[in-house]
């Protein structure tokens, strides 16, 4: 339970917000590299962190993230001409370079200065891993981009989406990490144990298998999994270990890394990997960056046909990446199917997510929670965002920003015994205490 | 004309406000029993009075309706299943019953008395009169039911629907207790008596036994003289007409505390109506339409009539939302209006929305100019804001402890030009102040 100013300071991303000043000290998704796919292409309209900006790929294939009017008379400069490396406003022809360098002012005679005193504000941008990222921070605290093992794994390895969500991207990544949920919101209550698979093999990341039928049956029966949790450099490994049929544990690890990405926990070794980012629209709508990879093989057509269609968290969506199922057409929830299919009715895990975080209300009122010992994963995280936004506010940057290597880390399952602790469990299954995997990579040990 | 801090004070009834303290004390239509047809069937979301609600019939056919977000983490409940006498949360499976009690919480150690510490907030219910209404008040205060005669009756012989209202719902109120505008909004231009009578097809005056009179004299006197008595649940509000003799003819209506009212129309043997008034928030709200008949059943043809839209009943949606709404214009049609209606509005039920719409989402009061005829709209502002006032100084409202006083009937008669309004009523009803309890075991 968060008092009223907290649950403000938690949930709000605006410019001058603690939270928001935390959150541009790191890198964010601004776009997916496909919504861009040509040279001097249109330009796009996006908003981030309750700031309008506009995007642009020059002549060049470099892109710009600028503020969208025009320094002269306030037009907007997405009905301007993306040509001849620069945008040119369509009202009096001022032009402007990625950087947001006045290139041509034609108001001004040709010998005028007047254009060198002409900025338009642009933020740093890369484009890494499929996705165009900014820094909406201080100049001088620039860093690195966080090194996640999906974008060090070559492209073919990889596969990256997004969706739409209609609500604080606080209360749908905290979604994420509360993997107590999976005993409940995507439990399939049908009988027939043949029916039951398939619906998981189709709609779920929890399984792809045979064997698999074990662990389904394992999350479903222990609603009450035992958290364990692990602070690094680039953020928390959140282990919840479950009964087995033997006196094993069923360990689902996820992970979070500042300040707004999430790693599933249900990949065994040779099983795809999952994550999320969450970037504030504004207070109120996010986008979610999904994205899966694999350490050793290129996806095959036939499972990137089967993201593109919606599985596991990769939505399905429409050409704007909206998910077809949403809170406008209330998620296409049939009450027929809740009572002998799934528990909520709700095609899709990913739409089920969705139709719980929205239903919490736009920001959810955290005043009138009630947490409990499955939700300590919640409560760390917390801990975690809310101390380092006080920290930065009083100074203190980071440590996350600072240590972009550590972000080169993997989440999943493991079967261990009953007496293992969590870091030995975390060494068992993926070779480091904290699933840090960037030596493999190149990267430091 | 009111001050604008009176018109706020009149109008808006959210959590806190004094209004909405005063209806607080009321039982409230909050559905029909309709919409939630089955056991363990879909919950349904719900606002009354500014607050979401969610709604839920349990598998004991028992009603709950509680605050929409699960204790737990906020998740809505209404993605939830609803099976084995209770709720249960989607997003964990903690689950609650129709009295708000956490019934299951699967996170917690089945030895944990956590559970017994957790309560969703529920408000209590009834279901009655093919109705379920709620009480949002103190729970130390709940009143009985108000004894409505369309309770009272066997069901065969009520009938009950409501319609959606774009607007505050006080004005729509107050044109429910304005008898004179039937003189204009109602009125209907078609010399061509066929086409007279299609135009009145769906109004309360067409099943009148000789409507022709009434409808002359209702159209040759706009200026009705107003007599209002109070009585321990309302107002009773009288218009006395000229007739083509010396004789008065008289329509009599009811305002019921705090927002019930029954049309003027009635004469012995024809359909009672009446409507009641729910806020939705400030600037909507639900209208229960309602007639009943104390002596015979409604016959299939009759229900379909009202199904259709007749009088107080609007022709509606799969969501009762009238057909003819502000969003198409009411189906407005100009060259109906200058040949056949005053308006060009098909449907008195939709003549009046149109009207009380077009005042405003909430009627600016500072600027309006009331008359002789609207003396009705006065007394009901005065009942209803100094027992608002009388609340918050920590005196009940009379008419919440009067629930018997609610069987009361309201209608028309054509009486001598020497009877006072008393005399008419005890002359229609056998009481003056048309209470009919005594006939249903209620006491005098």
């Amino acid at each position: 339970m968060l008092s009223k100013a907290d649950n403000v300071f938690l949930t709000r991303a605006g410019k001058g917000t603690p939270m928001g000043e935390l959150l541009r000290r790191f890198w964010m998704p601004a776009l997916l590299s496909e919504e861009l796919p040509e040279r001097d292409g249109p330009p796009k309209k996006i908003r981030l962190l309750g700031e309008d900006l506009l995007a642009f790929r020059d002549s060049n294939g470099r892109i710009g993230i600028v503020e969208p009017h025009c320094p002269h008379r306030g037009a907007n400069l997405y009905y301007g001409r993306n040509e001849e490396c620069g945008i040119r406003c369509a009202f009096h022809g001022w032009k402007f370079d990625v950087d947001g360098n006045c290139v041509d002012l034609p108001t001004s005679p040709p010998g005028s200065s007047y254009k060198d005193t002409i900025k338009l504000h642009a933020y740093p941008v890369r484009e890494w891993a499929d996705i165009v990222w900014v820094y909406m921070g201080p100049r001088d605290h620039v860093p690195e981009l966080p090194q996640l093992e999906l974008g060090l794994v070559p492209a073919s390895h990889r596969y990256v989406s997004k969706k739409w969500q209609d609500c604080n991207w606080v209360q749908s990544l905290e979604g994420a990490i509360d993997t107590a949920h999976f005993s409940f919101l995507h439990k399939v209550p049908t009988k027939d144990e043949k029916a039951k698979l398939e619906i998981f093999r189709t709609t779920s990341a929890i399984g792809a298998g045979q064997e698999l039928q074990d662990r389904i049956r394992w999350v479903m029966d222990d609603p009450r999994p035992k958290f364990a949790i692990l602070g690094h450099d680039a953020g928390l490994a959140i282990g919840a270990a479950r009964k087995t049929d033997s006196a094993d544990k069923y360990w689902r690890i996820s992970q979070f890394l500042m300040p707004n990405h999430a790693l599933v926990p249900v990949a065994f070794p040779g099983d795809v990997y999952h994550g999320q980012c969450w970037v504030p629209v504004d207070d109120v709508n996010c986008w979610i960056y999904t994205y899966s990879w694999l350490p050793d093989r290129p996806f095959t057509n036939s499972e990137r046909e089967k993201y593109a269609r919606g599985l596991s968290l990769h939505a399905e969506v429409d050409a704007d990446y909206v998910p077809v199922r949403n809170i406008r057409n209330d998620y296409m929830l049939d009450r027929e199917k809740q009572k002998t299919e799934s528990f909520t009715g709700i095609m899709g895990v990913s739409e089920q997510d969705a139709a719980i975080q929205d239903s919490q209300g736009p920001i959810q009122d955290r005043t009138r929670e009630h947490l409990g010992p499955t939700d300590v994963g919640i409560v760390e995280f917390r801990k975690l965002v809310m101390g380092a936004a006080r920290a930065l506010a009083s100074g203190e940057a980071p440590k996350a920003a600072g240590s972009a290597a550590r972000y080169a880390v993997r989440a999943g399952g493991w079967i261990a015994g009953p007496d293992k602790d969590f870091a030995t469990v975390m060494t068992e299954r993926f070779g480091h205490r904290h699933g840090y995997v960037g030596s493999e990579h190149g990267l430091a040990d | 004309m009111l001050s604008k801090a009176d018109n706020e004070f009149l109008t808006h009834t959210g959590p806190g406000t004094p209004m909405g303290d005063l209806l607080r004390r009321f039982w409230m239509p909050a559905l029909l029993s309709e919409e939630l047809s089955e056991r363990d069937g879909p919950p349904k979301k719900i606002k009354i009075l500014g607050e979401d609600l969610l709604a839920f019939r349990d598998t004991n056919g028992r009603i709950g309706i509680v605050e929409p977000h699960c204790p737990h983490r906020g998740a809505g409940l209404y993605y939830g299943r609803n099976e084995e006498c209770g709720i249960r949360c989607a997003f964990h499976g903690w689950k609650f019953d129709v009295d708000g009690n956490c019934i299951d919480l699967p996170t917690s150690p089945p030895e944990s008395s956590y559970k017994d510490t957790i309560k969703l907030h529920a408000y209590p219910v009834r279901e009655w009169a093919d109705i379920v209404w709620v009480y949002m008040g103190p729970k130390d205060k709940m009143p009985e039911l108000p004894q409505l005669e369309l309770g009272l009756v066997p069901a065969s012989s009520r009938y009950v629907t409501k319609k959606w209202q774009d607007c505050n719902w006080v004005q729509s109120v107050e044109g429910a207790l304005d008898t004179a505008h039937f003189s204009f909004l109602h009125a209907v231009l078609a010399k061509d008596e066929a086409k007279a009578r299609a135009a009145l097809a769906k109004a309360a005056i067409a099943d009148q036994a000789t409507p022709d009179d009434r409808i002359r004299w209702i159209h040759n006197d706009p200026r009705p003289k107003f007599t209002v008595h109070g009585h321990d649940a309302g107002l009773l509000i009288g218009a006395a007409r000229k007739t083509d003799g010396p004789d008065l003819y008289w329509r009599i209506s009811q305002f019921l505390m705090p927002n019930h009212a029954y049309t003027p129309t009635a004469f012995p043997g024809e359909i009672y109506y009446g409507q009641c008034w729910v806020p939705v928030d400030d600037k909507s709200c639900w209208i229960y339409t309602y007639c009943w008949q104390p002596d015979r059943p409604f016959s299939n043809a009759e229900r379909a009539k009202f199904d259709g839209g007749f009088n107080v009943h609007a022709e509606i949606d799969d969501h009762y939302v009238p057909l003819r709404n502000p969003r198409n214009d009411y189906l407005l049609d100009r060259q109906a209006q200058k040949d056949e209606s005053f308006t060009g509005i098909v449907g008195v039920s939709e003549q009046d929305a149109a009207i009380q719409d077009s005042m405003g989402p909430i009627q600016d009061r500072t600027k309006e100019h009331l008359g002789p005829t609207d003396v009705a709209i006065v007394e009901f502002r005065k009942l209803l804001m100094s027992s608002a006032r009388a609340l918050q100084t920590g005196a009940e409202p009379k008419a919440a402890a009067s629930p018997r006083r609610y069987a009361v009937r309201a209608g028309g008669a054509v009486a001598p030009p020497d009877k006072n309004l008393d005399a008419v009523m005890t002359a229609r009803f056998g009481h003056a102040r048309g209470y009919v309890g005594q006939q249903y075991g209620l006491g005098d």
